[in-house]
């Protein structure tokens, strides 16, 4: 397990989808529609979980159900609500492994979100043992 | 409970930050993943590159478009996450109060939803199929 962590004999890489979505939008969408993109989704993971692509993820409570904690003149200060006001909001996430990036991005458009006018960001992530 | 504690980082200030305020920063975070990992709080993390790296899909007229970057652009950049087992939410928000990474950046704790009886749900409908 150790040497896959180890830059130079990587072959792999995980990235982090982001699955971002406007709340208001999705409330809007009829009860089967979103039925049908949750049946997707896990039919999806399922797929992933089998191919060994699939690391973990988790479907995020509501926008609203937002803590955030700042640093503020030298003590953390804590708000209600998301850190940023966006059109779309962060609804769950995918953490997934693969080659390189093309391999990510066409994982990520089989996420069933997209179609209904969600949108994903796909993030490389760090490896921080070198540190 | 689960919460997905997302962590924003000002990448421009962390760019002028001196090499060595960087590493004293760091060492601090990580010495406190420790604590939270031998306490049973920490679930997993994840430290992303910069979001200049990031790649965002969109649906637009019947087709998926790709573009380069994050999918908005805000002046704190997610940098990384952080899966966090507390009590509830007062006792997550605690946790990551004392954490040090809040000095390069705000938190956003969120708690996950519980899909198991929505999975199970959906496995019902399939299996009719």
């Amino acid at each position: 397990m150790k040497s896959f962590y180890d830059a130079k004999r990587r072959t792999t890489m995980k990235y982090l989808l982001m699955c971002c979505f406007d709340e208001k939008l999705w409330g809007e969408l009829p009860e089967t529609q979103r039925k049908n993109i949750m049946d997707e989704y896990q039919a999806l993971e399922r797929d992933l979980e089998k191919t060994g692509h699939y690391k973990s993820g988790a479907k995020l409570g509501p926008s609203s159900s937002t803590t955030t904690v700042r640093f503020k003149n030298g003590k953390p200060a804590i708000t209600d609500g998301p850190f940023a006001e966006t059109k779309e909001q962060i609804g769950g996430y995918h953490l997934i492994e693969c080659g390189n990036l093309d391999e990510a991005i066409a994982i990520a458009m089989r996420i069933p979100t997209l179609p209904a006018g969600g949108s994903i960001e796909v993030r490389p992530v760090e490896y921080l043992t070198q540190v | 409970m689960k919460y997905v504690c997302l962590g924003y980082l000002d990448e421009e200030k962390w760019n002028i930050m001196s090499e060595k305020e960087r590493e004293a920063l760091m060492d601090e975070c990580f010495a406190y993943d420790d604590i939270l990992r031998k306490e049973g709080h920490f679930v997993g993390g994840e430290a992303l590159q910069s979001a200049k790296n990031a790649t965002t899909l969109r649906w637009q007229n019947g087709k998926i478009s790709t573009t380069d970057g994050p999918y908005t652009e805000t002046k704190e950049q997610l940098g990384g996450i952080l899966i966090l087992e507390a009590r509830d939410l007062n006792h997550a928000i605690q946790l990551m109060s004392r954490h040090p990474g809040v000095k390069a950046g705000p938190f956003e704790i969120r708690p996950t939803e519980d899909l198991n009886a929505m999975v199970a749900e959906s496995e019902r409908r399939r299996s009719k199929t």
